[in-house]
């Protein structure tokens, strides 16, 4: 009876899944923190850093954490293939941003690929997660000083946050995602694309 | 070349029968990849259904090659080929604008097949040795990759007469493949 009983709760409250996507100019380190949080949140094992090369696609993450299913897509960030990154905004839950904390002179780079990015109205609404990363650098900022740095503009609307991480040992990772989740269950954005899907299971396959 | 397949793709798949199609429109450059590559000889199969099929065995690795394009009347015997297949090498003849967009098409058809659903995509964006060939941004947009999002996929530029980029793709496709996240 339990058992029946739990198949009935999990048929109907079954895990949400999440589409976030992981962008970021060219060598912020996009690639080497997917594989960071492919280690900490699944059994499988993560690219050693070695053999990480610039991407020039699209690499797919997917994690469980508590109650819902994240699919990561994590996009090349050469100029060239930047174009690219609209394609994907619609069906995007929110937004995670990677910096090179450790590299001053490209944050203007940075600072006007993410302001094209939220400008875009395909991302209305999706929360926003700054991350300073390579903090295992000594020459990295701090997340207080990144956002200094960046003096962006217009983000009072929406749902955003600035974290210090790094993609090489780890640390902050998990904090990040636990704050990503949180508010992708309680934002309006999720509400709306559930809506347009008209509640059917999105095909994970 | 040789050596150097068999350093990176021992260990990928452990003793698992796999698959590898290289698919593309006729005159992308397939089977001078598959060449390139020195893993072994081709032999060119033409079976009595009626499309010229190329494979290489290499150890448990089958990697099979025929053209998409054409001939409709065929093509529910494509399917003979897809179970098994951990990954598509898409070819296209980058300097060929006039049919880059049969290539599109003839793209998204095949990867709406049932049984290459978990498969990942490597495309290589062809003949970059050639005046007018489109760079690895065109060709992307030419494609239209971004419609893919449930399934890795990477593009690089070739020139499988040289050479030239084969190498850095199937690196990829062999990291790909063992990180295990189709």
């Amino acid at each position: 009876m339990f058992s029946l009983m739990s198949g009935l709760w999990s048929y109907m409250f079954s895990k949400t899944e999440f589409h976030v996507l992981i962008l970021g100019i060219d060598k912020a380190g996009k690639t080497t923190f997917l594989e960071k949080l492919k280690t900490i949140y699944s059994i499988s094992e993560g690219l050693p850093h070695d053999r990480i090369v610039p991407t020039v696609g699209l690499n797919i993450g997917r994690i469980e954490v508590s109650n819902a299913k994240i699919v990561f897509w994590d996009l090349g960030g050469q100029p060239g293939l930047r174009s690219i990154w609209e394609k994907y905004y619609e069906e995007a839950h929110a937004l995670i941003y990677l910096i090179d904390a450790a590299c001053p002179t490209r944050f203007e780079d940075s600072k006007s690929a993410l302001e094209k990015a939220l400008r875009h109205e395909d991302l209305q609404g999706a929360p926003l997660l700054i991350l300073a990363n390579k903090q295992d650098l000594p020459s990295a900022v701090s997340a207080e000083e990144l956002d200094r740095y960046l003096d962006l503009k217009k983000l009072d609307e929406r749902v955003y946050m600035f974290e210090a991480v790094s993609g090489y040992d780890g640390r902050g990772i998990k904090e990040s995602i636990e704050w990503l989740v949180g508010v992708m269950e309680r934002s309006k954005r999720t509400e709306t694309l559930r809506a347009r899907e008209g509640y059917a299971p999105v095909p994970t396959s | 070349m040789g050596i150097v397949f068999t350093k990176l793709f021992s260990s990928v798949f452990g003793n698992k029968e796999a698959r590898i199609l290289v698919l593309g429109l006729d005159n992308a450059g397939k089977t001078t990849i598959l060449y390139r590559l020195q893993m072994g000889e081709v032999v060119s199969t033409i079976p009595t259904i009626g499309f010229n099929v190329e494979t290489v065995q290499y150890n448990n690795i089958k990697f099979q090659v025929w053209d998409l394009g054409g001939q409709t009347s065929i093509r529910p015997y494509w399917r003979c080929y897809f179970p098994n297949t951990q990954a598509v090498i898409y070819v296209v003849d980058s300097s060929d604008t006039d049919r880059i967009g049969v290539a599109k098409e003839e793209f998204h058809a095949i990867l709406e097949e049932e049984e290459l659903k978990g498969a990942m995509v490597l495309i290589f964006a062809n003949k970059q040795d050639l005046p007018g060939a489109l760079d690895d941004a065109a060709v992307t947009e030419a494609l239209e990759l971004h419609k893919i999002k449930s399934r890795q996929w990477a593009i690089f530029k070739t020139c499988a007469v040289k050479g030239e980029g084969l190498f850095e793709g199937l690196d990829w496709l062999s990291n790909t493949l063992k990180s295990g996240s189709g």
